[in-house]
């Protein structure tokens, strides 16, 4: 059992369980603390600094992100003090000139007061915040096919040679999560072209629609230990064949009923 | 903890090795025989890679990352993250002109401007013969000797733009050739 | 320190010659080949026959611009700039009249024989660096002789909470530059219970003008060996880990050859000395990175990623490689661990001032007579190692600043260098000791093209993972290039310091943190340059090429052609009796010429800039 904890953000009383993440814990208290690189579904990743807040404890103060920061002990936070407030402006006036043809980017720096004209644009600069959310997507649910090349101000998000590879599964992870919307992929109901390569989309055999790539399909199924080739599978009459989500449910559900395996059901 | 990585289909056969020769492949082969098939080895074998061939070649790529049970994106990552690694092939001799404080402050910029004048290179590019490349590197510890350069596993200590001609020059024999002088 | 059952007496006298990376690079092998083929050729004649004298290798001895460094033992005789055609000689005095030509001459011009006669060594105080050039670093031996691995047997006979009782009471601080409290930092890894638990000794030293490491690791690789071995026994680990720079060919091969003969002697391995302690060591070699000495960034590197750091809001000693329990220490700081354990934390903290016990090892650089590596007590002041041990200022030129702490550290001006240097003293007025690298600048270093010398070096080195270091170093890398080539704007120095004040808090790791001090600490301190930069066009110091050119003043010139000789382009011309004169439209300001004139007649002046239409 997890020990409570009182903190207080912004002058409010706040509880909550050692070790959970700040943002959290203000978001359920209806504190808002603006973020870019964190993700519902992906968490955390402390990249973009836009979440920070100062933390005062045992009579020191620090600046962290609250995204991965955990609280550890009865702390005073403060998400929109002058200082933050600052910092905060600072870090939009430097990803808006890192990613100049960014509106969200620019929209957020416009409402935080950052406005520093003595910036350089990033030549070449468009949309990327190098927040690091496609290739977490990519590594965590996907293939790692994309990954953060170079170093320092030469950082970039890239495939292999910057050419199209040969691990991307088209399951377009990346570009569902890209914030500024950097990452594209031109979807029909036959394909999806996304870092240079165009796949074919699976349909469903039950429903017939249009589901996902045959990489991606087969990456999955590799993960379930799985026959992955359809085509093979409906040769051989073994199963599974390709299915929608929601179709795959249903089968499953049906398989389930077959087998005999009784729910009771209250009266 | 590591998470193994389910493995995304493999590419047709014949784009893993055709840019490596049955010779290079058989380097190749002997240095991954060196590292247990754990991810945590990857930046050694690259580096084993980079000092068999001069630099990462594509097509060892798909077997490295094979052998340690990563992915291609990963290791690209890697090569381009650490600077001892190079994604394209260096010289035959690697001038290595030190940039730390003491050297830039004793005139590593002339040196490297120097260097230019004599070799037509910039810090990063190779000669169109192949022989020598150039680089800028960080502090090599050899502080009191500023401006220091290096060429290959040579020290250079307080070197003067005067120097450099006949620096190079011990060099210009392409190894393994005799020349008659 | 007890000396070791030799099973064959020690030759009667050791001819110690130093094979540090910085001799070398003078040509210290081919002198340690010459005195061996003297040593031979020596004969019956001699007055020390061959086998009564012992030729040694050993590591860096500090004084490395004075090398190759040969020392007779224990005769105490030591001879500088050596050459191989001084061999014979030297072979010849031994015994008898020191071989003048090769003695080192101090302050007072007099020749001085021993090593406590020599200004630069005098005043040191060695214990991190107290085997370096005494012994064969590939000799366990040597080590053993001087009392190695006694202070390993004793701690196999402590129990652990008694080992790191020691280190706290010695109050040995990080070496590294962070300054963290060892003996806490073993004793919060020690108190977590999962297993298995790391070592690792951050072998990445990357501050250029820093290489106190480099010189521990080659001359003396066992004390660290020892040191990390007597970490692991405190908290509970069986595996540990060098990670040591790639470019450090000769350290990386001196430790693979002291595990091997640690392992061999039983001091690693299964069953260590035969008390089943386990240790096993692994060297993992840096990819050229320097965000790879930040801790968690060297540990990501270690499990085979790139070398990202991660926040640190939950330490290493909780969670550290791959999650795991981790002690990382810097290697001078385990360097001074068997020192610690054999004469017990006490006589450690006898050292050194009330918050930084001890010693510290410093390598004094730039501008001052005598460069090198050197140990002091600390609470020693800036202006003790600059111009006692370092002999002052080369060519008498006026001090303008010393930058201590690398890339990560500040400038400190003349006014404070009556400042003791220890962890805290300099941290309260801004400035940062950092790991050890002092470089000493004079008036012809212009402190607007330190700062961006510096900002350059962080902007590639620089991760890239958040946005304040890798945008923020971007930004202000393109004001401080506008600055030194003359386009600096009103308001700069201001926006310089917003975007610094941000960086400093808001970045990730240690290294963005400290990335703006370089910027902030010019700015404090030499304010009147920016500003010169930036409104006059001009750079006081002669330095930056694109706002001067060079010019001889004739009432100074004495024709002595120095300048002429030094200039790589040829473009100063004169003959004797006239003044020299150099052709401005073509002058770089290389400063080569200025550097070479002993007269001062060589001065900056304003660069006719052309005026750009806006």
């Amino acid at each position: 059992m997890s020990q409570q904890l009182t903190i207080t953000i912004d002058g409010k009383q706040c509880t909550c369980e050692k070790g959970e993440y700040l943002l959290d814990v203000a978001k359920r208290n209806g504190i808002f603390i603006p973020t870019l690189c964190h993700h519902e579904g992906l968490g955390g990743i402390g990249s973009c600094r836009v979440c920070i807040c100062e933390v005062v404890a045992r009579g020191r103060s620090q600046v962290v992100t609250s995204c991965i920061y955990p609280v550890e002990g009865e702390i005073e936070v403060f998400t929109k003090n002058e200082r933050i407030k600052e910092q905060r402006a600072i870090i939009l006036a430097l990803l808006h000139h890192l990613a100049p043809a960014s509106e969200t980017i620019s929209q957020m720096a416009a409402f935080m007061g950052a406005d520093l004209p003595r910036l350089a644009d990033k030549e070449g600069g468009e949309k990327c915040i190098l927040c690091g959310r496609c290739t977490t997507a990519c590594e965590q649910i996907g293939t790692g096919a994309i990954a953060k090349c170079g170093r320092g101000v030469t950082k970039e998000i890239a495939t292999p040679y910057h050419q199209p590879t040969a691990e991307c599964i088209g399951c377009a992870a990346c570009a569902n999560v890209c914030p500024t919307g950097e990452i594209t992929c031109e979807q029909t109901d036959e394909s999806v072209t996304i870092w240079g390569k165009t796949f074919e989309y699976l349909r469903c055999s039950c429903c017939g629609e249009p589901f996902a790539t045959r990489e991606q399909y087969e990456f999955a199924a590799s993960k379930r230990h799985l026959p992955a080739d359809p085509d093979t599978a409906a040769a051989t009459g073994q199963d599974p064949e390709p299915l929608c989500e929601a179709c795959e449910k249903r089968a499953t559900a049906q398989r389930l009923a077959k087998n005999s395996i009784q729910f009771v059901v209250e009266p | 903890m590591e998470t193994t990585v389910a493995s995304p289909p493999a590419p047709a056969a014949d784009s893993i090795n055709d840019s490596l020769s049955p010779n290079d492949l058989a380097g190749l082969t002997a240095i991954l025989a060196k590292y247990p098939a754990e991810k945590r080895f990857s930046l050694a074998i690259l580096q084993d890679l980079q000092r068999q061939f001069n630099y990462i070649p594509e097509g060892a790529m798909q077997l490295v990352k094979e052998h340690v049970g990563t992915t291609v994106g990963q290791l690209y990552a890697l090569a381009t993250f650490y600077k001892a690694l190079s994604l394209a092939p260096k010289g035959q001799h690697i001038i290595k002109l030190c940039d730390g404080t003491a050297c830039h402050m004793r005139g590593a910029n002339n040196l490297v401007g120097e260097v230019g004048r004599i070799l037509n290179i910039a810090p990063g590019e190779r000669t169109e013969d192949g022989l020598f490349s150039l680089e800028l590197v960080n502090c090599v510890g050899s502080c009191a000797l500023a401006p220091v350069l290096i060429i290959d596993e040579t020290y250079y200590g307080k070197v003067t733009m005067e120097q450099l001609p006949s620096i190079i020059n011990e060099y210009r024999q392409p190894t393994g050739g005799e020349t008659d002088e | 320190m007890s000396k070791a059952n030799a099973s064959q007496s020690a030759p009667a006298r050791q001819l110690l010659i130093c094979c540090g990376t910085g001799c070398l690079a003078n040509k210290a092998a081919a002198v340690a080949e010459a005195l061996e083929a003297a040593i031979q050729a020596a004969g019956a004649n001699a007055v020390v026959q061959p086998d009564a004298l012992q030729l040694k290798r050993t590591g860096c001895n500090g004084f490395c611009e004075n090398g190759p460094i040969v020392k007779i033992h224990p005769d105490d005789v030591s001879y500088y700039k050596v050459k191989p055609e001084h061999a014979e000689a030297i072979i010849a005095s031994i015994g008898g009249e020191p071989y003048q030509a090769l003695l080192y001459r101090g302050d007072d011009k007099q020749p001085v024989t021993r090593q406590q006669d020599n200004p630069f060594y005098a005043p040191q105080h060695k214990v991190a660096l107290r085997n370096i050039g005494q012994i064969d670093p590939l000799a366990i031996e040597d080590y053993l002789t001087s009392g190695g691995y006694q202070a390993l047997r004793k701690a196999l006979a402590m129990p652990p909470a008694r080992i790191i009782e020691e280190v706290i009471a010695s109050g040995l601080r990080g070496r590294g530059g962070a300054g963290f409290p060892t003996g806490i930092k073993w004793q919060t890894c020690a108190g977590y219970q999962p297993t298995p638990k790391y070592v690792v000794c951050n072998g990445d030293e990357g501050d250029p003008g820093a290489f106190m490491d480099r010189s521990i690791l080659e001359g003396d690789p066992h004390s660290v060996v020892e040191g990390l071995t007597i970490a692991a026994l405190a908290i509970g680990a069986e595996r540990g880990f060098f990670y040591i720079r790639d470019e450090y060919g000769l350290a990386l091969h001196n430790v693979q050859a002291a595990i091997q003969a640690a392992t061999a002697a039983g001091y690693l391995g299964d069953d260590i000395l035969g008390s089943g302690r386990k240790l096993h060591l692994e060297i993992v070699r840096g990819g050229g990175a320097f965000v790879c000495g930040e801790s968690t960034a060297l540990m990501a590197s270690i499990e085979g990623k790139v070398g990202e750091p991660r926040a640190k809001y939950v330490r290493s000693a909780e969670r550290g490689l791959w999650d795991m329990p981790t002690v990382l220490n810097n290697v001078e700081t385990l360097a001074n661990i068997p020192y610690i354990i054999a004469n017990g934390g006490a006589a450690y903290a006898k050292l050194g001032t009330e918050g930084s016990k001890g010693t510290k090892v410093f390598s004094l650089v730039g501008k001052v007579n005598r460069t090198g590596l050197v140990e002091v007590e600390m609470g020693a002041t800036l202006r003790h190692l600059i111009y006692d041990i370092g002999g002052g200022i080369k060519r008498n030129r006026p001090f303008k600043a010393v930058q201590t702490g690398g890339p990560s550290g500040g400038c400190i001006p003349a006014e404070m260098l009556d400042l003791a240097v220890d962890f805290d003293s300099l941290t309260a007025k801004g400035a940062m000791m950092g790991s050890g690298g002092m470089i000493v600048m004079d008036d012809h270093d212009c402190m607007v093209e330190v700062a961006r010398y510096y900002v350059n070096f962080l902007s590639e080195e620089s991760c890239g993972k958040c946005t304040p270091c890798r945008e923020g170093l971007r930004q202000m890398l393109r004001i401080l290039t506008d600055i030194t080539e003359g386009r600096g704007q009103q308001g700069d120095i201001e926006l310089l310091e917003r975007l610094a004040n941000t960086i400093k808090d808001a970045s990730l790791c240690a290294l963005g943190k400290s990335a703006p001090n370089p910027v902030l600490s010019t700015i404090k301190h030499f304010r009147a340059e920016y500003e010169a930069h930036i409104n006059e066009h001009s750079c006081p110091a002669g330095v930056c090429s694109a706002l001067c050119v060079y010019t001889i003043a004739a009432e100074s010139c004495t024709s002595c052609s120095a300048c002429k000789r030094a200039c790589p382009l040829g473009i100063i011309s004169g003959e004797k009796g006239v003044p020299y004169s150099i052709d401005s439209e073509r002058c770089i300001a290389c400063g080569s010429c200025r550097d070479a004139c002993r007269f001062d007649a060589v001065r900056p002046i304003k660069k006719e800039r052309q005026v750009v239409a806006s």
